[in-house]
């Protein structure tokens, strides 16, 4: 990122150093420790200059912008990058627009994998910008907006219908009774946490439904993150009966669970490796339990 | 807000490199099952044409049915295309039986080689099964 | 088994037919097929083979009812297909009553046919 660049060279200034007259112990042990910092410093400067010559990464970039004459058609924007161990695609694209071109448009908040907010579509695969390593990615990097989805500008997608989606299935919690004692907790068993433990990790990112190839075609399809979101509230034992009901009741509809044809792209693209298959698949197998009690 | 772009689903299948077994898998199975709903339609509309036989003929095995079927046998594009079924048949039973396996919840974290086994073991089925069906009577 | 075909709503109960469907079909299709390539060779067959077969009421049951999964399993997926193509509206229900004639016209000319190879009737 641009701001740790400057960070080193006012480092680097700093290093000088001069011998104290009358040395107290304390004083020549720091002394020998900012000599040893110094050393370091140096040595770790003269490896990065070389890296710099020689490693840069190249980004091909999607560009698009209704209001910009030249950008009304899309294009691929190249933009060299100087390569720094442990860089990920959202620091590049950060660098990219810092350095190249300020109009690049793309969202980021968090850079540490919670807030969803950069999923993009990198060399053929959803990916999180903040979470990809540059190094386990083939140079020339394409960049592209996720797919299935309207293009708003550069790398931004319109995620309206995937929030639609979400709030479809009622991600709230309504436990049938609150216990007798205003103060006393809803408990919840340690097995009951492990079972719902992975579908409470989602981030809203969005890179599950777009990876989908029938939420691609069926546009009423609830896609596997809202169903996941069912998942972790009927599965949780802390949730009133009358409430899981409704909710099976929802996600068992025509375009609800029964769309999923387990392609599995979803599973694969989960930044947060939830189980998406999975527990889509169990919410399949409970619904046809409960509706069997009834036949 | 000015109009955004839709890039279309065409657009879309160009773009993707990383095709994962899963898919493969769900776009296979889309294909043989036409093909073998397409096949029952056919196989029902041609015995169709074929029965309705008189008994006398039906003894001299020269019955409408009878010669009805080994003509298309002894025609060399026929065995080809049995073979063509054979192989439409079996990788869709295979891949509906790791189908089965994904329902009940076994075997998930396999489920893309389960794809690679069932499409491997199609083919030796199918290369096994050639002798037998090229063979006997040609006209 | 006539119900089925009109109860479209609830996915639930279709998806678990085409299973159950499936399982049944594993069985009877590879079984067909080593019978008329492997057992007997297809170049082989004659009428009066067929009728023989056919006039034992354990065959002729399990070819019958092969045929009316089959033809529920192979009408229900193309539906399905359809519908993850993005079938909707009245299109959709245009769709679902003709594949519902369709299969039904196929299991009533295919017992008809299988009606034309036995003795037993």
């Amino acid at each position: 990122m641009s701001t740790q660049i400057e960070q080193q060279e006012t480092e680097t200034e700093a290093d000088e150093e001069t011998e104290p007259e009358v040395e107290s112990p304390g004083d020549r042990r720091r002394a020998q420790r900012d000599e040893r910092q110094a050393q370091e410093q140096a040595q770790r400067e003269v490896e990065e200059e070389t890296l710099d010559d020689e490693d840069t990464i190249t980004l091909k970039v999607f560009r698009y912008d209704p209001e910009i004459e030249g950008k009304q058609e899309p294009r691929f924007d190249d933009f060299r990058v100087p390569f720094h161990k442990g860089m990920t695609i959202l620091d590049a694209l950060i660098y990219a627009r810092d350095h190249y071109d300020s109009s690049l448009t793309f969202r980021h908040s968090c850079r540490q994998a919670v807030c969803g907010s950069d999923a993009l579509f990198v060399n053929g695969r959803q990916r999180l910008g903040c979470k990809t390593q540059i190094s386990e990615l083939e140079d020339p990097i394409r960049i592209e907006p996720l797919p299935h989805q309207e293009v708003v500008k550069d790398l931004v997608v319109d995620m309206e219908h995937f929030y639609d989606q979400m709030e479809a299935v009622e991600p709230y919690f309504d436990a049938d009774e609150t216990p007798d004692d205003k103060l006393e907790e809803q408990r919840q068993t340690r097995e009951n946490r492990e079972k719902v433990k992975m579908s409470t990790r989602c981030i809203w990112c969005g890179a599950c439904m777009s990876s989908c190839n029938i939420a691609a075609g069926d546009n009423e399809y609830l896609g596997p993150a809202a169903i996941n979101k069912a998942y972790r509230f009927a599965m949780d034992n802390r949730e009133g009966e009358d409430r899981k009901q409704e909710r099976l009741r929802i996600i068992e509809q025509e375009h609800g669970v029964w769309r999923c044809q387990t392609q599995f792209s979803c599973t694969e693209v989960c930044p947060k490796d939830i189980p998406l298959t999975e527990h889509i698949q169990e919410l399949k197998r409970e619904a046809v339990k409960n509706n069997l009690k009834f036949w | 807000m000015s109009q955004s772009y839709n890039r279309g689903t065409v657009e879309d299948f160009g773009r993707w490199r990383e095709f994962t077994a899963g898919m493969w898998a769900w776009i296979f199975h889309k294909f043989t099952g036409w093909v073998l709903v397409g096949y029952l339609f056919t196989h029902i509309a041609v015995l169709s044409t074929s029965v309705g036989v008189d008994p006398a003929s039906a003894q001299a095995g020269s019955d409408l049915y009878t010669s009805t079927l080994s003509g298309l046998e002894s025609l060399l594009i026929v065995r080809f295309l049995e073979v063509g079924l054979l192989a439409v048949a079996v990788f869709h039973i295979l891949n509906g039986i790791r189908l089965l396996m994904v329902d009940l919840g076994v075997g998930l974290e396999s489920q893309d080689k389960s794809f690679y086994a069932s499409l491997l073991l199609t083919g030796a089925i199918v290369i096994a099964s050639v002798p037998t069906f090229l063979g006997g009577k040609l006209a | 088994m006539a119900q089925h075909y009109s109860s479209f709503d609830r996915g639930g109960r279709r998806w678990l037919f085409q299973r159950l469907t499936a399982v049944f079909l594993i069985g009877v299709l590879a079984f067909h097929f080593m019978l008329l390539h492997f057992v007997n060779h297809a170049s082989d067959i004659t009428f009066l083979g067929t009728q023989a077969r056919m006039s034992q009421v354990s065959y002729f049951a399990t070819m019958w009812l092969f045929l009316v999964t089959a033809t529920f399993h192979g009408v229900n997926g193309v539906y399905n297909a359809l519908v993850n193509q993005g079938l909707t509206g009245s299109r959709k229900n245009a769709v679902k009553y003709m594949l519902g004639i369709a299969g039904l016209l196929l299991v009533v000319q295919g017992t008809r046919v299988s009606l034309a190879m036995t003795t037993l009737v």
